[in-house]
């Protein structure tokens, strides 16, 4: 009966210690290279004007896997600086808690890029697939708010207002005097570009702050 | 049965609230006040209250700041806190040693 009671103990020290454990490298400069990434590629996408889902789909998969590439990047950097382990617990279970719902983006869209390959040259295509980078948007926020709870209490705001805003504008619709192509990079350079921007401005203020007191 | 390591356990970490605070912050440099309350569920009071004991015993130190303009109330081990947490999770592993079935 002790030894249950000594076992009971340790498990419960053991997941408070798993839990208190957040993740907290510098999130800021991953934030704004985010933003500055997003910001830049939808002016890119709005000069370039595509004509077919499958360029937007695919212009804007690269644009992801850039952006992907260059936080690995930092959060590397950052653990070599403070002789950390890369793969430490709380990164690993941020990474878990991101995966589902990024997958699920993955595979909407590589069904999307398929059925857009299959319609190509119907222009209608272009407005049928609008509701895509809304779902992105959607999904996005469902991953930080998940991972959110393993990182500063932010991070679930941040979840939250992607959400939202991918709700309502799914609500609201495309607006009839907007271009269907230009108001999805719209869509993806406010969100994607300009709330990462703004959060991380927010956060690089906040951080140092912190680190001075 | 040894009845040993049950008699050394620190009484001060033994309680549920306390052990908790301590369990948190053996895993984090620092914690606010808040995150305590938050993770852990307890009154503000309650949570004062621990944080006290634990400060009059040298297991905490408290140190108060403001961020935006707002008290900020961090908690952080003592290195005798750290040395007393250790040794109180050696002598639960001692107990289940001892009484687990051979």
């Amino acid at each position: 009966m002790e030894s249950n009671w000594a076992a009971e103990h340790l498990q419960v020290i053991r997941t408070l210690m798993e839990r208190s454990a957040l993740y907290r490298r510098a999130l800021a400069p991953i934030m704004i290279f985010n933003g500055v990434v997003g910001l830049a590629a939808a002016a890119l996408g709005w000069t370039l004007k595509f004509g077919s889902p499958r360029v937007f789909v695919l212009f804007w998969a690269g644009v992801s896997v850039v952006a992907i590439a260059g936080s690995f990047l930092l959060v590397r950097r950052q653990a070599l600086k403070e002789s950390e382990p890369f793969w430490s617990p709380p990164t690993r279970r941020v990474t878990q808690a991101l995966l589902p719902a990024l997958v699920a983006g993955l595979m909407i869209s590589v069904v999307v890029l398929v059925g857009a390959g299959l319609a190509a040259g119907r222009h209608d295509t272009l407005t049928e697939v609008l509701w895509l980078p809304l779902i992105w948007v959607v999904l996005y926020g469902c991953a930080f708010h998940a991972a959110g709870f393993f990182m500063p209490r932010g991070m679930k705001i941040f979840g939250w207002a992607f959400i939202l805003g991918g709700c309502g504008l799914f609500a609201v619709g495309v607006p009839a005097w907007a271009s269907p192509l230009d108001y999805a990079h719209g869509i993806m350079g406010c969100f994607f570009g300009g709330l990462h921007l703004a959060y991380g401005v927010y956060l690089y203020f906040t951080e140092h702050r912190r680190n001075a007191t | 049965m040894n009845p040993e390591p049950f008699l050394q356990l620190d009484r001060v970490i033994h309680e549920k609230g306390r052990l908790g605070i301590l369990s948190m912050l053996a895993a984090s440099p620092e914690l606010s006040f808040t995150e305590l309350r938050d993770v852990l569920a307890m009154t503000d009071g309650n949570l004062t209250t621990h944080i006290r004991t634990l400060q009059q015993a040298g297991y905490l130190s408290v140190t108060k700041s403001f961020q935006n303009n707002r008290p900020l109330t961090t908690c952080s081990l003592t290195p005798a806190g750290r040395k007393a947490f250790a040794n109180y999770i050696n002598l639960l592993e001692q107990i289940i040693r001892q009484t687990k079935p051979e």
